[in-house]
């Protein structure tokens, strides 16, 4: 094994995964040595095994649909929590500010 | 090699309906969704945090924000791709905060199990035998790198992305990912 092959072998497994040429100055060497373009095949197996992983499935735990919308419940109920007390806030804002333009309105006479 | 269909998975138009209903917060057709993306959403998880534990917190975190987040999405992406998104966001959150609490180390990973449904007779033992010193070998990619291979190369990801949801340069996200190509195939050598 080369000091060549060494140096080549990022380069090599970056190009099998992108399907690129290696660098232009470790292309001659790659070209020619038999144990990069080894090392090149095996990677694109590699790459073509990675992508297939994209396919694979585990199973999430039984529990998860439950979790989650149990979740979304405490999130409501938070919710609803709010709702009352901002209504009546609104209700108070909106009695004094209507008060307000009602004392402060311009008079003609 | 190809997976059994999830049997939960909806398609297309159905899916469509189920997430202008969820956007208008009808639960029920959220728990649809639930139901036909929790497995890859977990899937994701585990590949990016390896502790199954900490990957079904991610999972269920990332599915009430994506609950939270439905009246914004678009539509411009697929669900799925929206969902990864959520999950690498979420898992990356996740692991921040376990590593501040963290007791033992939650980078002893655990092999994520076999795909459901048979055992793909169809497969070579010899592809079957690579795919399990693959798994490995991610295994064993320190966490920034094995993120990146699984973005990039399992899932297709641009390095604008990765680089965005990592909150890293493209350049970062580059090396990163020439460093971890060059690992994987140094010990997917050795071990052979």
């Amino acid at each position: 094994m080369s000091l060549l092959c060494e140096i080549s072998a990022p380069f090599v497994a970056n190009s099998a995964v992108d399907e690129s040429e290696v660098v232009r100055p470790l292309r001659f060497h790659t070209g020619s040595c038999l144990r990069c373009q080894a090392r090149h095949a095996a990677m694109s197996k590699t790459a073509r095994e990675l992508h297939a992983m994209s396919a694979e499935r585990s199973e999430a735990p039984a529990n998860m649909e439950w979790r989650v919308l149990s979740s979304l419940e405490g999130d409501l109920a938070v919710a609803r929590s709010w709702r009352t007390p901002i209504a009546v806030v609104a209700a108070v804002v909106s009695m004094t500010a209507a008060v307000l333009i009602w004392r402060l309105r311009p008079r003609t006479s | 090699m190809s997976n059994p269909p999830d049997p939960q998975k909806v398609e297309g138009e159905k899916e469509k309906e189920l997430i202008a209903r969820a956007q208008k917060g009808d639960r029920a057709a959220f728990a649809a969704l639930v139901r036909a993306h929790q497995n890859e959403v977990y899937t994701l998880a585990r590949r990016l945090v390896g502790d199954p534990h900490l990957a079904s917190d991610v999972t269920q975190e990332a599915l009430i924000r994506a609950w939270r987040a439905l009246p914004r999405f678009r539509g411009d992406a697929q669900l799925s791709t929206w969902l990864h998104r959520i999950t690498v966001n979420t898992a990356w959150t996740q692991k921040k905060r376990a590593k501040r609490h963290a007791g033992p180390s939650i980078d002893e990973l655990t092999e994520l199990p076999a795909p459901m449904g048979p055992d793909h007779p169809e497969a070579a033992g010899e592809t079957l035998e690579l795919r399990d010193r693959l798994r490995t070998a991610l295994d064993h990619l320190p966490e920034g790198q094995r993120q990146v291979v699984i973005m990039k190369d399992v899932y297709g990801w641009s390095h604008a992305e990765i680089a965005e949801s990592m909150e890293i340069s493209v350049t970062a996200a580059k090396v990163r990912l020439h460093r971890a190509r060059a690992r994987l195939a140094k010990d997917l050598e050795e071990a052979s």
